[in-house]
């Protein structure tokens, strides 16, 4: 799987010569120590520590963090684009590219708003731009552009920053080849592990079967290049050992193999030092299989479907908090198995429901155990109480020894196996059930796309929605990917998935994908559902689309 | 829909607003050059179906075209920043004259100044900021919780007579649909500004960055010819 494409040695030497670039160009990628320019760019601050301040003509000013040219220019410096107002890129390369007539003539990738027929920048007239809202050509910019009173020393630092904006090669990518790689935890679900990786492999093989050899380049187009000669090649990161190991292991992997993104991937009991490693080492982190992901306000690189089993805990508790009348619970009891996810989905209920006058009672099962251990969990559970499961399909379908006492029960779909789940029969009349998806009829036609693209592939189907969702990952890659054309800028690839993903009409299991800027979780609501039927995995739902507030 | 200074130059503000688009500044310019189809004409699409085309109004600095319109406010319930369901078309008939935008947290370029602007509108009408409503709804509601909403509203120092609103998905859409400010989606929009002096008025709708400055001359006029 992962392709050794040239001799040890020389790689060896390929590795260096990319960190030695990767260090070079740390004004811009590196977590560490932000420069003045970099600070000024996406934080608004000056050398001095203090805030910088822009105005508008008409007096609209702005200040420090409002103020940061990120806000509008994006983290690439490539631009970004708001209903008809194109904000243009600023990287050093198209602030100083030499006029052209036509954007088919630049020399530089194309990047929707980056102007050819002007006069390129010198360090004067953009500090004119800067300070005086003059363009290189002496007309006014924008009414959006702010104009900055930043002295000589915080200007020469911004634009030495911009100047070395995506001027380092991005690593992963060359002429011929973009390299990706999935992450797989070692206490990843096995039959889910092949699942994806079976999707994986086939649909990046059926991507590198429609490249033909490298085609002249069409100077008409750059997008038809793009399409036509760039070969995707996966990396496989399987991670053993404990959590605190990770780190190290997936540094080690991306020195030799470096990769342009992390594409979709699989954890188990937790996804923090992945998430961690693609934040430090600026590595788009796109759509892991996970069901705790890692809610980090600010983090920029990994992107998620959802919040997974946090968004099932404030489901519940808006159900639990709605009840006021006399069949409201008294005590909630949460049953979750240590080393599993469920221990940090009983928090973050019980933290959405705090203050209600409730009674938490959590019971921690064993690592393992047999349904007895289960049984005497619920022994004392009664009608006053609502019982919370957060379990696996093996226990939910243990299950069928003991009594329901509960006055209500709730399950996490998403651990329980959805519609799939051995819920014994007894169970299934009072339990209902989070679901985090659209319901099966509505999604039927979205889902078959991918099911059928498995069927004509011979992909075996042994976890639908890992598999759809690792599907529907790779095709919101290479989507953005197409209307990134040849501007393969890991910031970039991230902003365009943020503003793009609403576009995206295929969206698989899940009702309706959106991101902004700023956002991360893409899916942000679910259903209520119970069992329609003891035994057939049929389910009906009991509330609307719920967005928890 | 009514042509505010001139009824007969329909065709020739069209074009008119096409050149300006062209004419105005590098990033006006930019989106001429590469915008994709489906993001409305620079007056607003759907404002050029009815009797009248836009006035345009243009400053140093801003490019901006104005209408009168008469528009169906949907019977949706929205949340208020307080928390509070509410129903749109009370809020919108409680006697006070109402500014409208539609705007969403994660924005950021278009929706800042648009909040801005508000913001500078209120400082600038003094006292009299306490007598007119001004309604900011919300186009990413899955996302704007009242209490994000409510915290966006500290940043621009509104006070209490602004007022921010989210809702179901359908709510908002219904609201943007019936103001004709609905895009396609949220990235695709653009800046809109709408002025009623009293219910069953008509609203005054103005396209494009207002400046603090014009939207308090429109709202003077606007009072003024109440």
């Amino acid at each position: 799987m992962m392709l050794r494409w040239m001799p040890r040695a020389r790689r060896d030497l390929v590795v260096l010569g990319l960190m030695a670039l990767a260090s070079f160009g740390t004004g811009v990628h590196a977590a560490a120590t932000p420069t003045a320019g970099e600070l000024l760019y996406r934080r608004g601050m000056l050398l001095s520590g203090r805030p910088a301040h822009g105005e508008r003509e008409a007096g609209a000013g702005v200040e420090g963090a409002d103020a940061a040219c990120s806000n509008c220019h994006r983290r690439s410096g490539l631009g970004s684009k708001e209903g008809r107002n194109s904000i243009p890129p600023i990287t050093g390369t198209y602030l100083f590219m030499p006029r052209t007539t036509s954007p088919d003539d630049m020399a530089v990738p194309f990047v929707e708003g980056a102007r050819a027929d002007r006069d390129p920048y010198t360090d004067e007239t953009l500090a004119r731009a800067i300070r005086e809202g003059i363009g290189a050509d002496g007309q006014p910019l924008s009414y959006l552009m702010p104009r900055y009173r930043l002295g000589d020393t915080d200007m020469a630092a911004l634009v030495s920053y911009l100047k070395g904006m995506t001027r380092a090669p991005v690593p992963g990518v060359t002429d011929s080849v973009l390299h990706f790689a999935t992450i797989i935890t070692p206490d990843a679900n096995p039959v889910e592990r092949q699942g994806m990786l079976d999707v994986l492999e086939k649909y990046f093989f059926d991507k590198n079967a429609a490249v033909r050899s490298a085609s002249p380049r069409l100077y008409s187009s750059r997008k038809l290049i793009f399409r036509v000669t760039r070969q995707w090649q996966l990396h496989v990161w399987q991670l053993t050992g404990g959590p605190q190991t990770w780190d190290a292991q997936l540094r080690r992997h991306l020195a030799e193999e470096p990769v342009f993104a992390v594409i979709s991937g699989l954890g188990g009991r937790t996804w923090a030092p992945v998430h961690h490693f693609c934040e430090q080492q600026s590595l788009p982190c796109l759509f892991p299989n996970v069901n705790l992901p890692t809610v980090e306000e600010g983090d920029f690189y990994p992107v998620y479907f959802s919040k997974g089993i946090l968004l099932e805990a404030r489901l519940i508790a808006g159900q639990i908090g709605s009840q006021h009348d006399s069949s409201a619970p008294r005590r909630l009891v949460q049953i979750y198995r240590s080393g599993d996810v469920g221990e940090e989905a009983a928090g973050a209920l019980r933290a959405a429901t705090g203050g209600r006058g409730l009674k938490f009672v959590d019971r921690a099962l064993k690592h393992t155990g047999g349904s007895q251990e289960l049984a005497a969990a619920l022994e004392d559970v009664g009608p006053g109480d609502a019982l919370v499961l957060w379990l696996r399909p093996d226990d939910v379908g243990s299950l069928a020894a003991v009594p329901v006492k509960a006055g209500a029960v709730w399950m996490s779909g998403l651990m329980g196996g959805l519609e799939k789940s051995p819920l014994p029969a007894a169970w299934r009349g009072a339990t209902r059930m989070t679901y985090p998806f659209d319901l099966p009829e509505q999604r039927r036609v979205r889902v078959d796309y991918a099911f059928g693209w498995f069927s004509i592939r011979h992909i075996p189907v042994v976890a639908p929605q890992v598999q759809a969702d690792t599907y529907l990952a790779c095709g919101l890659v290479a989507e953005t990917l197409s209307h990134m054309v040849d501007t393969f800028v890991r910031d970039y690839l991230v902003e365009r998935i943020e503003t793009g993903l609403e576009h995206r009409i295929i969206t698989g299991y899940y009702p309706r994908l959106t991101l902004a800027p700023g956002q991360r979780f893409a899916s942000k609501g679910g259903y209520i559902v119970r069992f329609a039927d003891p035994v057939r995995p049929k389910i009906v739902a009991v509330s609307d689309w719920i967005i928890p507030r | 829909m009514r042509l505010l200074s001139n009824p007969r130059i329909t065709s020739c503000a069209l074009v008119f607003a096409g050149a300006l688009v062209l004419a105005t500044s590098e990033l006006w310019a930019d989106e001429a050059a590469g915008g994709p189809a489906g993001s409305g004409s620079p007056a607003g699409s759907g404002g050029l179906a009815g009797a009248g085309g836009p006035a345009h109004h243009h400053s140093a600095t801003a490019t901006i075209a104005k209408y009168t319109a008469e528009y169906a406010p949907p019977a949706v319930e929205l949340i208020r920043d307080d928390g509070k369901s509410v129903w749109l078309p009370q809020e919108l008939d409680d006697g006070r004259p109402v500014l409208l935008n539609f705007i969403f947290t994660s924005c950021s370029s278009v929706c800042p100044l648009a909040s801005q602007t508000f913001a500078q509108f209120q400082r600038k009408l003094g006292a009299e900021s306490k007598t007119v409503h001004l309604m900011s709804i919300s186009i990413d509601p899955e996302e704007d919780t009242p209490a994000r909403l409510a915290e966006y509203a500290k940043k621009f120092g509104a006070s209490p007579q602004w007022q921010h609103y989210t809702g179901t998905l359908a709510a908002s859409l219904a609201a943007q649909r019936a103001f004709d400010v609905y895009r396609g989606e949220k990235m695709s929009h653009t800046p809109v500004t709408l002025l009623r002096s009293a219910p069953g008025k008509p609203w005054l709708r103005i396209d494009g960055f207002v400046t603090p400055d014009e939207l308090l001359h429109e709202y003077r006029n606007l009072l003024a010819s109440k």
